[in-house]
């Protein structure tokens, strides 16, 4: 193995700048997602929360590439432009950050069936902190079956974009 | 960050100005966004409309040839009844309601969240679309518009949580107020204790509080498991994509009667005179207002 110069080189530094940049962008673009009105192809009225498939497979397979700020601020545009209360899914998403970075070693390398389980955790707890706290805001129990049927299509969704974020993750390894 | 987050959640619970202004810009800036994004889904959506189309070419058909036969007949009441009120109303001198602007837009974005039921229109202030303003698409009233910027608007649904509407139910007249609870079907408050309704009657707007034009439908009344009365909306809020907004103006500028000039010389002659023939220290004041 050869001296790595103290400066990298230009290449290098894109790549480091590049696994910093782009899981939070595919974790934005995730997000803005939400929005998109696929509820018209199908007839379901609740988007999926997509930005927390992001929140979690970063935080299981790099959280050194997605920092919390970055969970941060994937939830407070959520919020933002959901219209919804400010701050609260990105409290959440930081919550479910924080507790799957302090688990992530029960799931590293072990089947995709775990990987996926682990999910559906996530969003249990995601799904109903969400509840607990709008109902909270709002000063009213909420009817919980619209954010039932969000997380269920998200956990439903949850291995193509697992896959989609691998692709993503391998080719930016290989560059950096 | 958590703190931080936590601290947004109650600051943004007192609807701070600054945080309406932020939602708005954002939301600005994700339209074009969204919209770009929300064209394959569109074109995906009438792919999906047109294989169902075909797949019921022949049910249809027939429904509509009932359907056809059925309108006959109401056309022909329609006629007569038009033609009924029309001579009505010029025996009776009535003002017709000012004919309404409006503009059309496109949804392009979806509410996202599962506690808020609005959505995104791309239209804004610079098509001259105000908050308040009520949004229709071809079957009803949706909802109003509750934010704008220059290129985008948000709009409350019927369904949120927040949105409140004055209706009245036909054709008994009684007058309520349709409240969203984030479910699919809104809520009638404040009816009477007898109220002479059933289910299936039509509920429309009254327009009372001028933000809303009378006499939008809005739908039908329907009784829920839990003895509550909704109303199912005629539009589907699953397949909203074009939708209008009214540009209401509520009628203002009624001529207002010049009290003090008129009331003071009146009280003090008022011997079994009729108004009409009004005493001569009033007369500038009638004079005006005729």
């Amino acid at each position: 193995m050869s001296f790595e110069p103290i400066s990298p080189s230009s290449a290098g530094r894109a790549g480091k700048i590049a696994l910093l940049v782009l899981p939070f962008l595919a974790g934005f673009l995730c997000m803005l997602l939400s929005f998109v009105p696929f509820s018209r192809i199908f007839g379901v009225e609740v988007a999926p929360a997509f930005g927390l498939i992001a929140v979690y497979y970063w935080a299981v397979q790099r959280p050194d590439v997605f920092p919390p700020y970055g969970v941060f601020a994937i939830g407070l545009f959520y919020d933002l432009l959901s219209a919804g209360p400010l701050g609260l899914w990105a409290l959440v998403y930081l919550i479910i950050y924080g507790v799957v970075v302090s688990q992530r070693q029960l799931m590293i390398g072990r089947t995709f069936s775990l990987f996926w389980l682990g999910f559906l955790v996530s969003s249990v707890i995601a799904g109903f902190l969400g509840w607990v706290l709008a109902s909270l805001y709002f000063g009213q129990v909420l009817s919980p079956g619209p954010v039932l049927v969000q997380m269920a299509a998200t956990v439903a969704l949850f291995p193509l974009f697992a896959k989609l974020f691998e692709q993503l993750l391998q080719r930016l390894l290989v560059q950096g | 960050m958590v703190t931080l987050a936590a601290a947004l959640l109650l600051l943004g619970r007192a609807e701070t100005y600054v945080v309406d202004r932020a939602r708005q810009v954002v939301t600005d800036l994700a339209a074009p966004l969204l919209e770009l994004a929300s064209r394959p889904v569109s074109a995906a959506r009438r792919v999906v409309e047109s294989t169902d189309q075909y797949a019921y070419v022949f049910d249809e058909n027939e429904r509509l040839r009932e359907e056809n036969a059925r309108l006959l007949a109401w056309k022909e009441a329609a006629l007569k009844l038009e033609a009924k009120v029309a001579r009505f109303e010029a025996l009776l001198n009535v003002q017709v309601d000012p004919s309404i602007g409006y503009v059309t837009g496109r949804v392009v974005g979806d509410s996202g969240g599962p506690f808020v039921e609005t959505l995104i229109a791309n239209v804004g202030s610079n098509q001259g679309v105000e908050s308040g303003q009520a949004v229709i698409d071809s079957d009803g009233l949706i909802g109003r518009i509750v934010a704008t910027g220059p290129e985008a608007s948000r709009i409350l649904l019927l369904t949120d949580l927040n949105s409140r509407v004055p209706v009245v139910v036909e054709p008994s007249q009684i007058r309520a107020v349709l409240a969203g609870d984030n479910s699919f079907w809104p809520r009638l408050e404040f009816l009477p204790a007898i109220a002479p309704i059933s289910v299936g009657d039509r509920v429309v707007t009254s327009g009372d509080g001028g933000l809303l034009p009378p006499g939008l439908p809005i739908g039908t009344l329907v009784e829920a498991d839990d003895g509550f009365l909704r109303v199912q909306t005629f539009s589907d809020r699953s397949r909203l994509d074009m939708i209008r907004v009214l540009q209401y103006e509520f009628p203002r500028e009624i001529d207002a009667q010049d009290a003090p000039a008129v009331l003071q010389p009146v009280a003090s002659e008022v011997q079994g005179e009729t108004p009409s023939a009004s005493t001569p220290s009033a007369a500038p004041a009638a004079e005006g207002g005729t």
